[in-house]
This record gives C-alpha cells, structure tokens and sequence, in this order.
C-alpha cells in the first residue's frame, strides 16, 4: 500500500513494542497540508506513540512513515532532528516549557536553535505571542503563569518556525474546559491560518470536534471514523 | 518514674502523638513512593551513607593509630646499648637488616636465639632455622610474583612461615624474620644486639609540637568540614517532587507545619536508611582496606573500630542534621493546597550575616597570632572554632555571591542562556553543588600555605652530595672491602665506587674503664678515593697523611706525633676485641680537609692500602659512595642486591637532598590520604546529585529533543551550569583559603608567603573533580533525552 495522494504525512503498517507490551500493531495514518486530524482513543491504545513515531522522535519497529515523499527510516538521528526543528511544532500536555526561561524566550527558542538571533527570534515570538493573547506574559517565568495561558504559550512556541505540521498531546488535558475550550480555539485558527496540519491525539470528543477528521486507536490499530461510522 | 509520655498532660500528649504520626508518615512517604519514590529514597541513603562511612571512618583513626603505634612497639628490639647483655638461655641475638625495595620499606630481622627461653617475637610462634625466613603475607606475594623477582635474589632463604597480624603494623607491610647463625662477634650496640625481652624498655612520653598538633587539628577540620557539607546536599536531593508531595496533602487538609514535619520525617526516614548504607560501606570498606595499601600506610581490618562515643555521636548527629536542613531549605517554599507549588518570590540574599562567620572565625584565630611554637599550645576550641567558622563561611557566601554574579550575566547561545537562566532560577542548589568542593579547596589552600611556610623547620639539607654520589653502602667490620669494592663497580648502572674503610684511633686502649682521652678518624682508601676526603698535594700507595681543617677535631694534632703510639677501636664489646695498636710513622704528608661525598669534613690519618698493617685490615668497617646511571631501570635493587650478597648487614641507602622529621611527613602524608577519600567522596556525591537533578528533568530534556534541540547543546548548557559556580566557589575558596593559610601562618611566627603553584593545583584539583563529573554525567544525560521521557503510561 502507498501513501495516499496528496497527503504530506503517511503511515503504513506501524509496528511497536516496548518489552511485551504492544503499542502499535498495525497502525496507518495520513493527513494533507492544512488539515486537523484528532487521533483519539482511549489510555494506553497508543495514541501518544502513533504520534511520537510520526514525527519521528521514536523509530516504529517496522512500518514505513513518509513525509512530504521521504522515508523518515531513511533519515538518522541528526537529520530527523533538523527536520524537527524546522518543519514540525509541538504541544504537549504538560506544555513542557522550560521553567528557567521566561515565555517569551520560551517561545523563541526554536527559532534560536535554529540559528536565528536572539533579537529576531524574541520579536518573531512576540508576534505569535499577541496572537495567542499572551504576549502580557513575555517576561514571566512558566512557574508564574497559569496552567491555560502556559498552553497557549506552548502553543506559540510550536507554530513560531512556521512549522508545516503541529503535533499536539493531549494539549488540553491539564486544563479545565473552559481554557481548554480557548486554547484549542487559538490552536486550530493559528494552525489553518498558517497552512499548518494538525495531528491532535486526545481521547476527548469535544476537542476532537475541532478536527477535519478523527482517527480512532484501539489495542493499537487505527480505524478511520469515517470507515466505523 | 512513669514511662514514656505518660506523665505528661492529656492535650500535650496528644499533641506529641500528633507530632510522631506526622513523621511517621513523612517516613512512610519516603518508602511508598513507587520505583521513582525508591530511587530518590536510595540516592539519599547513598550519599548520606558516603558520608557517614568517611564519618565512621575518621571515628575509628584514634584507634587504629593507636593499635598501630602499640602494635609497634611491642615488637621493638632496642640494640642500643653500651654495654652488652650476656649470653643467657633467655637471650636473642637480632640484627636490624632493613631494606628497601621499589621505594618500599622491607622491614628484616635475623635472629639467633641462644637458648629455650629467647623472647618469641610478636606474630612468630617459633624461630626460623638458619637459611630459613617467616615472611608477611604481603612479601609472600610479592615473592612469588613476577614483580618480586629482585628481591627474591636479595632474599635467599627458604620461607617456611608467615609472620602472625600481631607482629605486624599493616596489612600490606613486608617484613621478615630470617635465621641466623654467628651473630655474637659482630655484636655492634646498634645494628646487632642481645635481648631478652620485645618492647620498648624505656618508654617515654615525648611533648608534643604545639605546631604539628595545630596542623593535626586543621587537617581534622578542613577534611570533615566538606563531608558535614555533602550531607547536608545529600538530604535535600529530591526537594522539587517532595514538594509537589506536599502540596498534595495540603490540598487533603495539612496545615504548614504539618506538611513540615511530614517532609522532616521523610528526611528522617532518608538520613536513617543512609546511617544503614553508611554501617555497612564502612564495613565492605574496612575489610577492603586490608587489601589496599595508600601512600604506603596499611592497614588491618580489626584496627578499624569506631570510638563507641564517636559512633554515636554521627549516630545522633546525621538524622538531626538532616531534620533541621530540610527544615531550613524549606523557610522559602510555600506550599499551597491547590496541587501547585510555588516558592516564594525569593528574597534577596543578605550578604551581612554571611559575612559575620569568616569574620567571626578571624575573630576566634586572632588571639593567637605571634603565639609560635614556643609559648605552650595554641587553644585547640579556639583553633577548631575559628577554622570551621572560615570555612563555613565559604559555604555561606556563595550562594550570595553566584546569585550577584549570575543575575549579571547576559543571553549568549542558547546553551548559554539556558544555563545562566537555570542558574539565575536557583542558584543555591548550584551553589549547594559546588560548596563541598570549595571546602576542600580553601581548606586545602590553607593547609598547603601552613605546610610549606613551616617545612623549612622540618627538614633539614643532608649535606650529601648528590653530583658525587648517589647511593651509600656501609659495609661491617672484618668484610674485605676491596673485593666488595670491586663487586659494587661491576654491578649494572654503577659508574664509579669510590671505598674508604674507616677506624678509631685512641691514645689509650678501648678496653680500659674510661676508654682513650683523645682520639681521632683513620681513614683508608687508595689515592683516587682519599682525593675525596682531602685535598693531597701528591699521593702513592705507601703513602700516610695527617688530615687539618676538619670540623670538631681538636685531637688529631695532639696524636700525631711520630713513634706515638695509639690503639685501634676494634669491637663494640671492647673488652672482647683484640688488642690493636698503630704507630705513627716518622713518614706523615699533609692534608687538608674537604668534604666527603656524604658532606661530612673528616680529620685524623689518611692511609693508602700498602700502608696498612694487615692486623688493622681486618677490623675496620667500611663505605662505598656509588656513582649511578640513573637511566638504568632499577639501578638501587641491582646495588641493593650486590649489597646484601657482600654482607646481609651492609647496609645501601639512597641519597636525597633533604631530610624530612617523620611525624612532620606522616602528617602531610595523613593528609594527602585523606584528601583522596575526601575528593572521591565529594566526586561521587556530585554526580549522585547531578544525576539527581538530571533525573527530575528527564521529561522536559526529553521534550525539548523532541522539538530539535541539538543534544550538543544540551550537554553544553550542563557544563555551564557546573562550570560557573565553579569558577566562582574556586575563586572564593581561593581568597579564603589564602587568607586562612596567612592567619595560620602568623599563629606560627612564620613569614606569610604565598605559593601561586599550590594555589593553582589545588584550584585545578577541584576543578578537574567537577569537569571529570561533568563528563560521567554526559552517558546518563544523553539516555534521559531518549524520547522515551516523554512516555507517560
């Protein structure tokens, strides 16, 4: 089987284990530029590693993943790391910001991993900053920010390199509805606003709902929705 | 008396169970934490126990020392005496044979008991028979391996024992006791003696230098102080997961000090599991230490026995430690219910009451500067007092100082940037990091000032003359030493043997009740070899001088006068020797004194070969000064060998430029053992807690790899964050060492000078720790930043 036309990032086939657990027996996944994919299911279905093999940060055991036409087993360790860097964005549900740094150099710091100055890299995180309407945060540390608006700062940070595709886990699982509700609200309109695809694992139906599509993982094969329904 | 609380009121009492069942739980909390509440449970212990077994350790040294020195002097065997002990069926003839071998001291005895009640020496249960030796375990080793392989030819005789752990001093220590036969008539009152009893016949307590009791005390102070310091880092690993711990039980109801108490009964539970850890590495390392051997001190494991009130003391003295630090790390966190932590907008380190210690401790070492040696002990409260208090100091004020100074530092790359940023976070664990290091180092610093300021009063120039000769061999009386002369130049490595064999010269014979009135040096030795003690205007075989100019001789003027006659010093037991006399010929040339290759100006007679009568030829003893090619490995052990085939009693001993008291180098020699131990403790307690805050991070070193971080810059941004507190606390540690090493001086009357070569090294010593645990910290770094942090089920 082949990737599907068109699509940027594709799946087949994805195998993996951790010991004698199975978290991935089969799985396949594609999505298009621009489009919002909610992987959903419930705890331990492998979601969350569909997603890290996606983006390449765990090797699958077998199954090929191709993004944008290149086998990302292809690619060594520094290569996938560049590509990382410089063409995917992460959220996670911890948004996982480095406490010592404050948010707008939090925001920044891809850009600066990337080679960009500091100057450059603090004023391009301004402007995603005061998209997401916290660019009031700028000089505070994560430890002194809420748990919704250091979401939304995550969420800055990942779209700051204008990344082609955003992973986010679970981004609003340590959230209360109402914060979730505006974090995923900002996410998804800074994503389409920047023709960025979205590949969303949450085993929440109302965030799903902010998705093109849901793809459903259990016992860690994936099913289209759309093919169940 | 009733037991236990039940004497005191209801309410008080309930508040007490309150109390303990706060700590109870803090301690239950500490083991019921899953694998994660495991692993920092077992990190504290094993830091705690480090310093607990370095604790125990230094319990069980007044102990061990003196088993070792009593050890010691129940196997002495004094042959110095005037007079000779008659023969008896109690008596021993022992010769002291000591040698040296790969710069080891190889202690040796032959022995000869002349009857059934000779005294048995410590660790023998009976004599070996000539040609025979009982050995120690170590020099049995040693002779069976390949690496013994000289001294076996040194050594030949059969071994067909060892010497018991009582007859020794370390577990390590070679020495032997080989049997002989003969011994009586070189009886010399100091290598060779007669005795009936081991032990020290006339004990004596010597007054201690008030000066070395002083470096006593500051090595004492200056290697417990950085443990005392690592195991108050050690209690406090863990802090930021046991907060949001707390935090969680906040929101359950606890009040702030019961979360409090709660976190010090986890310390408890924590400190206690290290004394555990602590009793049994000090245990493995006691019976460890009896197969180790530093700076040549060994040890047996019984001598390792902790002073019981000392024991209990670190017994006591750790869990409280670790209650009151947790205590007082926790003044600035403030725990709320909400499931958050947050600590307390940090206030602002006050630098006046850090400055208050080294100042106090100036203070306490003030009254005794201009002391010296000569004016009665210096006030040991008052010199350990002011010394920790310095050096506590160094702990105090650099927190203050790596916060000023961080929060001055600007972004730079983002490895940078993260660590500065880390660092201006929280400095004091950064701080806490390197505090134990910076201990060391100014401790060390001071000490190495107050070593070399005094040194000069320890040793001594030894006068020899290093570019004449390298190595000495005296050779006994009645051993032919032309022959031997000849065998020492034909041994690999030796250049040149210059031989001078040397008697006593009296106006009245030895044996009488007072011996002679005047007496004077003969010395014999052929032209080439007499040029080396006096300057001769011509020189034959035949030839006889009289020797002028010397230091301390006042009687060769009056003895030479020709047809005088003058009577040779023949035995030891002079009633025993034969009767020798020497005239003065008619024949004397002039000489003048210069000194000998071992420095020393000798006066009396110089004799070439064919001037000597053959009755004198036989009785004199006799000195080889060796010329060696020090390229030749092992050059000593093939003259030492050649030495002990001439005579086992010719004694070979190496040259050095100076000579250091023993007590003075035993003590630099305590201290550099201890700083080993100290420095490997402090190495492994930095990369436990390195490991430690790693550990807590795993998840967002994990995140940030996974959005691209370079690992490079990862690890980068780690030996930043090491290297600049650091470079900070080796700067402080430098200045307070200074200026501890120039008030200690000054408490010793000695000129305040600084060594910027021992500075450096030392500075460079904890340096290297640090960058060494740096590097050990990379493997476990690059694992934590798998991508398998990010897992959450």
């Amino acid at each position: 089987m082949t990737a599907p036309p068109g699509s940027l990032l594709a799946a087949e086939n994805l195998r993996k284990a951790y010991g004698p657990t199975t978290a991935l027996d089969g799985a396949e996944f594609s999505i298009h530029p621009g489009e919002i994919v909610a992987v959903m299911g419930p705890s331990g279905s492998g979601k969350s590693t569909l997603l890290h093999c996606l983006a390449g940060i765990v090797p699958p055991d077998s199954g090929s993943i191709t993004y944008d036409g290149r086998e990302l087993s292809a690619m060594n360790d520094a290569q996938r790391s560049a590509l990382r860097r410089s063409e995917f964005g992460f959220v996670f549900q911890f948004g996982q910001l480095v406490p010592e740094l404050t948010c707008v150099e939090n925001v920044a710091l891809p850009l600066r991993l990337n080679g960009t100055s500091r100057k450059e890299a603090e004023r391009a995180a301004l402007a995603w900053m005061e998209r997401l309407e916290v660019d009031d945060l700028r000089g505070k540390r994560p430890g002194e920010v809420s748990g919704g608006q250091g979401q939304r700062v995550a969420v800055a940070r990942a779209l700051v390199t204008g990344p082609r595709v955003l992973f986010a886990d679970e981004p609003t699982g340590a959230l209360d509805s109402l914060n979730g509700e505006r974090v995923m609200e900002l996410l998804t309109e800074a994503a389409r606003s920047a023709n960025a695809a979205v590949v969303l694992v949450t085993h929440e139906a109302r965030v799903a709902a902010y998705s093109d599509r849901e793809i459903v993982v259990r016992d860690g094969k994936s099913r289209d929705m759309e093919r169940i329904v | 008396m009733r037991a236990g609380w039940g004497h005191l009121p209801a309410r008080a009492q309930s508040r007490a169970w309150g109390r303990a069942r706060d700590l109870g739980l803090g301690a239950k909390f500490a083991f019921t934490g899953g694998r994660e509440g495991w692993i920092r449970v077992l990190l504290t212990a094993v830091g705690v126990g480090l310093g607990v077994a370095l604790l125990l350790l230094t319990t069980a040294l007044p102990s061990a020392l003196a088993v070792r020195h009593h050890r010691d002097q129940a196997r002495l065997d004094y042959t110095y005496d005037q007079h000779p002990r008659p023969k008896g069926d109690d008596t021993l003839l022992i010769a002291d044979i000591d040698t040296t071998y790969q710069d080891k001291d190889v202690r040796g005895r032959l022995v000869e008991p002349e009857g059934p009640r000779a005294p048995i020496a410590p660790g023998l249960t009976e004599y070996p028979a000539p040609g025979e030796m009982v050995v120690s375990p170590a020099l049995k080793k040693l002779l069976d391996s390949g690496s013994g392989k000289l001294l076996r030819e040194r050594l030949p005789y059969k071994v067909v024992g060892t010497i018991g752990e009582t007859g020794l001093i370390g577990s390590q220590e070679l020495a032997y006791y080989a049997g002989a036969k003969g011994l009586a008539p070189r009886m010399n009152g100091w290598q060779v003696g007669r005795i009936n009893a081991f032990g020290d016949p006339h004990p004596s307590t010597e007054r201690a230098d008030p000066v070395l009791i002083l470096l006593v005390l500051v090595v004492f102070v200056v290697l417990l102080m950085p443990v005392a310091v690592f195991i108050a880092a050690a209690v406090r690993f863990g802090g930021e997961r046991r907060d949001r711990r707390l935090a969680a039980l906040r929101l359950v109801g606890s009040d702030s000090r019961m979360t409090r108490r709660i976190a010090a009964g986890e310390a408890l539970a924590g400190s206690l599991l290290g004394l555990v850890f602590g009793t049994g590495f000090f245990l493995l390392g006691r019976e460890l230490a009896g197969s180790v051997e530093i700076l040549g001190i060994s040890v047996f494991p019984s001598y390792l026995n902790p002073t019981p009130a000392l024991a209990a003391l670190v017994a006591l003295a750790v869990p409280a430690a670790a209650v009151l630090v947790t205590l007082f790390a926790l003044r600035g966190v403030v725990i709320e219910p909400l499931g958050v932590v947050r600590t307390a907008k940090p206030a602002r380190r006050r630098l006046w009451w850090r400055l208050l210690l080294p100042l106090g401790g100036l203070a306490m070492l003030y009254p005794m500067i201009g002391q010296g040696r000569t004016n009665g002990n210096f006030n040991q409260y008052l010199v350990i007092g002011g010394v920790m208090l310095l050096l506590v100091g160094v702990t105090a004020l650099l927190p203050w100082i790596v916060e000023t100074v961080v929060a001055r530092l600007g972004a730079g790359s983002v490895a940078w940037q993260l660590a500065v940023r880390r660092l201006q976070l929280s400095s004091g664990t950064a701080a806490r990091m390197v505090n134990g290091i910076a201990v060391a180092v100014a401790g060390a610093i001071a000490l190495q000032m107050l070593f070399a300021g005094v040194q000069g009063d320890y040793t001594k120039q030894s006068g020899n003359d290093l570019t004449r000769a390298q190595m000495q061999v005296d050779v006994p009386r009645g051993v032919a030493l032309a022959p031997a002369a000849g065998k020492f130049a034909a041994t690999k490595g030796v250049r040149k043997a210059t031989a001078l064999a040397s008697a006593d010269l009296g106006d009245e014979p030895w044996n009488t009740e007072n011996g002679p009135a005047a007496s004077a040096q003969m010395t014999i030795g052929d032209c080439a070899a007499l040029r080396q003690v006096a300057s001769l205007s011509s020189c034959r075989d035949g030839d006889i001088f009289v020797v002028s100019g010397a230091d301390y001789d006042t009687d060769t003027v009056k003895l030479a006068k020709p047809g005088r006659r003058l009577y040779v010093s023949t035995s030891y037991d002079a009633g025993k020797g034969p009767q020798i006399t020497w005239t003065v010929p008619r024949a004397l040339k002039p000489a003048r004194s210069v000194k000998d290759p071992a420095g020393a100006m000798r006066g009396g007679f110089l004799l070439t070969p064919a001037a000597v009568p053959s009755r004198i030829a036989g009785v004199v003893s006799g000195t080889v000064y060796l010329s060696l090619d020090e390229s030749v490995p092992n050059v000593h052990e093939y003259v030492r060998n050649t030495a002990a085939a001439v005579d086992p009693m010719a004694n070979a001993s190496l040259w050095a430029s100076t000579e250091q008291s023993k007590k003075f180098t035993s003590i630099r020699t305590g201290l550099y053992v201890g700083a080993t131990c100290v420095l490997a403790l402090i190495g492994a307690s930095l990369l436990v807690s390195q490991l430690e805050q790693l550990r807590e991070r795993r998840k967002l070193l994990s995140s940030l790899v996974a959005f691209g971080t370079r690992r490079r810059t990862l690890g980068l941004s780690v030996l930043w964050q090491t290297a600049i507190p650091i470079a900070l606390g080796l700067l402080l540690a430098s200045g307070v060492g200074l200026a501890l090493g120039a008030v200690l001086l000054k408490m010793t009357d000695t000129t305040v000078a600084v060594d910027w070569v021992s500075v450096m090294t030392m500075a460079g010593i904890g340096a290297g720790v640090v960058l060494t645990v740096t590097l050990l910290s990379l493997p476990p770094l690059m694992r934590l930043m798998r991508p398998e942090g990010l897992r959450t089920e």
